[in-house]
């Protein structure tokens, strides 16, 4: 039945982000037009349009998640989807691996969108200009300082996980939190009070994990030639540069937990109007 | 506890907050019934349906449908007709017959295209552009074309005006499955009353009335006269 609720899941959300993301498409193509055409004027509202597009991406992403738990769930709609004959724990899989992928694909599209509009700037840009910029940086020294691309790879690696935390966490959040003010004493008000345990749950575990980043010995330290976990403070290591990982197992366990807590709410806890 | 019943509620309660909505509700239906669920607004009516139907998990006493808790089996035999309209606006019929027929392994897809045809439902039209009357219709089919064990219509009638009303009876007689027992929650007495066997009266979250329509008549009484009755306080 997962398969079956992914399917569905994805096709009522696709019809929303699709709009954003053929709007995306439709301008980059126009770009490219212009950019070959040489029509300067085009080139740069175009590229103003895709920043824009981009940025909306991401946002419209968050919006989308957050109205689909919320319509589907707990508005009239909920009649449909609670009951279904799928255990509550499928239906938040479901939406939950729904909402990842659509965050990691606005991520993408936003980060296609800058890449784009950097081809755009770069061709309006003459080469003396271009030359004149990798020099300056490479006069600053800064190409030196950098680590081999091995090890750029590597922290890539982490920083797409890490992100792929901080996702897991702010859905997990949300779900929560809409859920935990869809019980029968906080239904009359779900947005408000939704929104403030969002915000005050997330507020206290950030504080608690960048707590932990500090002063738990757990750390990811990046060198020249090596990437390595290290068991000491973040700040107290020799590397160009190192992040601590206690408040990254701390934010994964709260994500778990609070998913565990939103079924568990689906479960037993949840009254529809 | 017999197998051939299918609901089988004993000393039910649920509260909300400190208010007690159901105060040991106990009844049994065999299949085959065709109970209707009366009583006035604030009964209870609609807590009792939300925990057979599985919406409600935090209530006290025995709810079993078909020896089952609620849950994702009795989700997957009851066909429930919800009194308020929970289709997304973007559907058309042809969204919604894919969603019945994925996830209800006892959906007829066929059946339910034809009646949407008899209806005169376009398969492609959007819900937002459809008439209340007609998005009634649809709701009402993809529940009639399950061959579910148990249906729980929750006022089936109350938004059709009184011309179609016992054209959409006839339809719930003719469609159900014959071994099947329906639960149907109803403020229109009158109109529907000659379908039942049975009826229960929900009055303060109890059982008052639980009876054979053909008892009652036997009493020269209709199901209407009894319900004014014992509601008289109601009026």
């Amino acid at each position: 039945m997962l398969g079956k609720l992914l399917k569905h899941e994805f096709k009522q959300t696709a019809r929303y982000v699709s709009l954003i993301y053929i709007s995306a498409a439709v301008t980059t193509l126009v770009m490219f037009i212009a950019m070959l055409t040489k029509a300067t004027a085009i080139s740069v509202i175009g590229s103003s349009v895709l920043a824009f597009a981009g940025f909306l991406s991401v946002v419209f992403t968050v919006v989308l998640v957050i109205g689909n738990f919320y319509n589907t769930l707990y508005t009239n709609r909920g009649y449909l989807s609670f009951t279904l004959p799928v255990k509550c724990s499928s239906l938040l899989i479901s939406k939950v691996l729904v909402s990842l992928v659509w965050f990691v694909i606005s991520f993408v599209v936003c980060g296609l969108i800058y890449f784009v509009i950097y081809l755009n700037v770069k061709s309006q840009v003459d080469g003396e200009q271009m030359g004149g910029v990798v020099d300056t940086i490479r006069e600053s020294g800064l190409l030196e300082m950098l680590p081999s691309g091995k090890m750029i790879a590597k922290a890539v690696v982490i920083i797409v996980f890490y992100i792929f935390i901080s996702i897991l966490t702010f859905v997990s959040f949300v779900y929560f939190s809409l859920s935990l003010s869809n019980t029968r004493p906080l239904q009359q008000h779900p947005w408000m009070f939704g929104f403030l345990i969002f915000c005050g749950s997330y507020i206290v575990t950030n504080t608690i994990s960048a707590w932990l980043n500090e002063h738990l010995p757990l750390c990811i330290a990046l060198t020249e030639d090596n990437l390595k976990i290290a068991f000491s403070q973040a700040q107290n290591i020799d590397a160009l540069y190192s992040i601590g990982l206690g408040g990254m197992v701390f934010m994964t366990l709260a994500a778990v937990g609070m998913l565990f807590a939103t079924g568990w709410i689906m479960e037993h806890k949840v009254n529809i109007k | 506890m017999s197998s051939n019943k299918i609901i089988n509620v004993s000393e039910l309660k649920k509260s909300y907050g400190s208010k007690k909505v159901l105060k040991g509700v106990t009844f049994s239906a065999q299949s085959g019934q065709i109970i209707g669920l009366l009583g006035p607004n604030g009964c209870g009516k609609t807590t009792l349906i939300k925990i057979l139907t599985g919406l409600i998990k935090d209530y006290d006493g025995v709810a079993r449908i078909d020896n089952e808790e609620p849950g994702a089996y009795t989700k997957s035999i009851i066909a429930y007709l919800p009194e308020k309209s929970y289709l997304p606006d973007w559907m058309r019929p042809a969204d919604a017959i894919e969603y019945f027929a994925d996830f209800y392994k006892d959906f007829d897809r066929q059946k339910a295209e034809k009646m949407l045809l008899r209806f005169g439902l376009d398969l492609k039209q959007k819900l937002k552009t459809m008439s209340k009357g007609q998005q009634e219709k649809l709701r009402l089919a993809l529940v009639l074309c399950r061959r579910a064990k148990l249906y729980i219509l929750d006022e089936p009638l109350g938004g059709v005006d009184p011309a179609a009303r016992s054209h959409i009876l006839d339809l719930i007689m003719e469609n159900h499955e014959k071994d099947s027992t329906i639960l149907i929650s109803t403020h229109l007495i009158s109109d529907v009353e000659y379908i039942f066997d049975r009826v229960l009266m929900i009055n303060n979250g109890q059982v008052v009335i639980d009876s054979h329509v053909n008892e009652l008549r036997e009493k020269g009484r209709t199901v209407e006269e009894v319900f004014k009755e014992v509601f008289s306080y109601a009026w």
